[in-house]
């Protein structure tokens, strides 16, 4: 290392450490980024990019060809855009239950209560599932012979269509991706809530104000770092959502699950005509909305750290 | 302003006692400073009084009325914490004026009170400013800002200055000092820092493993120590402690020697038992060895500008501190005669209780 280092110099030292992660890295991210992008800018059913045929901007026209974007049914690829209508709605509700129940399970866990680190572990132990695997475990319950329906009808109720009625499969997509997750937003606003000195709460005592002040004027603006966070880390996660929901519901009823991810591996891989190109541009366009998302996250990350 | 009563005060955590039994009266307006080594439970008293810690026992009276039971947040009192504790994304302002809404107050009165503690406190233009932009002087005035402004019965100070450096140690205290004969409420004021103890007190309580060892105002604490551990603990440099034996009465042989030396009075101790003298630096003369009571070896000379500090040694005795006047000149390894001054002697038992003699 020491000839290599008096060959190249010292300042080009740290490349060399770089190299061998950077060519992975490259191979497996960049090259797959710069492939895509020639997908979405070429058409026909061709698999090898020298073979199909340049198209510009024809696949981002045909997304984005829409009488009113509003109404999913005026536009030419209306699947892509219940995707997004459905991924809007789930980020939506999901990130607002996320960030709303792990705080408050943070706040819950930061108290001194029995089982404190009992609890703790419990409430992470789902993180630490595979997608797949608390799908499954869900659908297990949820579906029309599941657990839950047993019970149900176990106390004389009737059955209940969790899975297979529009606004109940949503409702669980939702559900079934907060429990699996909130662990770790949980962990994240725990360490923010244990940061926060004990003494300042003390002082708070003294200044005779009342619990739900404490926690809007003291606890809330202090934690407001891990928030944004958890909420910018969970918007950009809940609209990368695919393995969940595509377990539990397949999208359906109909489309009513169908998420812009599901739609892209459909609209590639899954669909009678698989269609690289549309897939590709859609890809892109997500991208797109996940790279400004990332953008956010570091700029109040940093902003957090300074 | 409000006078305190602590009647047995006990705290245990666990099998561990922390506070063994703490009586102590405390009155209106007086300025009363908690002093005694770390672990003696003396913050742990003052956090007991503010209702931040429950008592495991005994009762704590505010002007004639229990409160042992009653939250901290109701007690009406004010607390200067060692970390200032200010509301990191508040104004300065805002941190004065937060408990001031907790009591909605209306805007006016807020403002002017918050205005009124700026301008005692020389804050007035950074009032605007978060406490991270404040110096840690600028931060421990904030803290006190925010006690003054609610006109508290008693402000409680956990070692409100020891974080600052030595020079604004000394400005604060003594702006504290002033404060106090400014607004003149009672303050409780907890410290391990017996400089701190002795300038701003009216009394001294020395506390000593959840023990109070005395109680006093600081003259009385320093001429007339309750025992050896207050007197080795208040003043500084220490009280040189020097084992001695009594050779009846009004005579105290010192250490190994043979020769007595005469004290007014010894007392009811018994002629022959060993007894403890404690004699200040000062309170030690520089004399020639034919008139001297002990002869010791220098080790070590301090020149301080002002005063000069000896360290020596003699056989059979702990390290001497002789406290001198001015710049003297002594050299390492000369032996010098020391004369005690025999009014400012201080005996004390077998059990380290002083024997008054005077």
């Amino acid at each position: 290392m020491t000839g290599l280092q008096r060959l190249i110099g010292e300042r080009r030292m740290p490349y060399v450490f770089l190299l061998p992660n950077l060519v992975f890295f490259g191979l497996f991210v960049f090259v797959p980024i710069a492939i895509n992008f020639v997908y979405s800018v070429t058409g026909g059913p061709a698999l090898f990019p020298s073979e199909r045929p340049y198209v510009a901007a024809d696949q981002y026209s045909y997304l984005f060809d829409c009488g009113s974007y509003v109404d999913p049914n005026t536009c030419r690829e209306d699947h892509f855009w219940r995707g997004v209508y459905n991924t809007l709605f789930f980020s939506l509700f999901q990130v607002l239950a996320m960030v709303g129940l792990s705080l408050l399970t943070a706040v819950v866990l930061n108290m001194k209560i029995r089982g404190r680190g009992f609890f703790r572990a419990v409430y992470f132990f789902p993180v630490l599932l595979s997608p797949v695997v608390v799908a499954l475990i869900w659908k297990w319950i949820l579906q029309r012979d599941g657990l839950l329906n047993a019970a149900i009808t176990g106390f004389g109720g009737d059955r209940i269509l969790f899975l297979t009625e529009p606004g109940w499969a949503m409702f669980w997509a939702i559900f079934v991706s907060v429990w699996a997750h909130m662990g770790f937003y949980t962990l994240i606003l725990l360490a923010g809530l244990q940061a926060i000195p004990s003494d300042i709460y003390e002082a708070a005592e003294m200044d005779a104000t009342p619990r739900w002040r404490v926690f809007w004027r003291l606890t809330l603006p202090l934690l407001w770092p891990n928030l944004i966070v958890v909420i910018v880390l969970s918007l950009i996660r809940a609209v990368q959502t695919f393995d969940e929901v595509f377990v539990l519901t397949g999208g359906g009823p109909g489309t009513s699950t169908l998420m812009v991810v599901q739609y892209i591996y459909e609209t590639a891989f899954s669909n009678q005509v698989q269609n690289f190109g549309l897939a590709a541009a859609a890809s892109v366009v997500l991208g797109i909305v996940l790279f400004a998302l990332t953008l956010a996250q570091l700029a109040f990350t940093q902003r957090k750290s300074s | 302003m409000a006078e305190l009563k602590l009647i047995d005060i006990k705290k245990s955590y666990g099998a561990a006692t922390i506070i063994h039994g703490v009586d102590l009266a405390i009155a209106d307006g007086e300025f009363v400073v908690f002093v005694g080594p770390s672990g003696c439970g003396k913050s742990t008293l003052l956090r007991i009084i503010a209702g931040l810690e429950q008592v495991s026992g005994g009762e704590i009276r505010i002007d004639g009325q229990s409160v042992t039971n009653v939250a901290a947040s109701d007690r009406g009192l004010a607390m200067v914490f060692q970390s200032y504790a200010l509301y990191p994304h508040m104004s300065v302002y805002k941190n004065m004026a937060f408990a001031l809404e907790n009591m909605s107050l209306n805007r006016t009165e807020i403002d002017q009170r918050v205005r009124r503690a700026a301008q005692m406190l020389q804050l007035t233009d950074y009032l605007d400013r978060k406490p991270k932009a404040l110096s840690g002087g600028q931060r421990q005035r904030v803290a006190i800002g925010r006690a003054i402004v609610r006109d508290p019965k008693i402000f409680l100070f956990d070692e409100p200055l020891s974080n600052l450096d030595a020079e604004l140690r000394v400005a604060t205290r003594k702006e504290l000092a002033a404060l106090h004969g400014e607004i003149g409420g009672t303050m409780i004021y907890v410290t391990h820092d017996q400089v701190e103890a002795m300038t701003l007190a009216d009394r001294i309580v020395v506390l000593r493993a959840g023990r109070i060892e005395q109680v006093g105002t600081p003259l009385e604490v320093y001429n007339h120590p309750a025992n050896l551990f207050v007197a080795g603990f208040i003043g500084s440099p220490r009280m040189n402690l020097l084992p001695a034996r009594l050779a009846g009465s009004g005579q105290v042989v010192i250490g190994n020697d043979t020769r007595p030396i005469s004290v007014p009075s010894t007392g009811q101790a018994a002629s022959g038992g060993n007894i403890t003298l404690g004699a200040r630096p000062e309170h030690i003369d520089v004399v020639d060895e034919n008139q001297a009571d002990l002869t010791i070896t220098v080790n070590l000379v301090e020149q301080l500008g002002g005063e000069t500090y000896l360290y020596g040694s003699a056989p059979g005795l702990p390290e001497l501190t002789v406290r001198q006047d001015g710049q003297a000149r002594y050299d390492r390894n000369h032996r010098v005669g020391l004369r005690l001054k025999r009014e400012a002697l201080h005996l004390f038992d077998a059990d380290g209780n002083a024997i008054r003699i005077r």
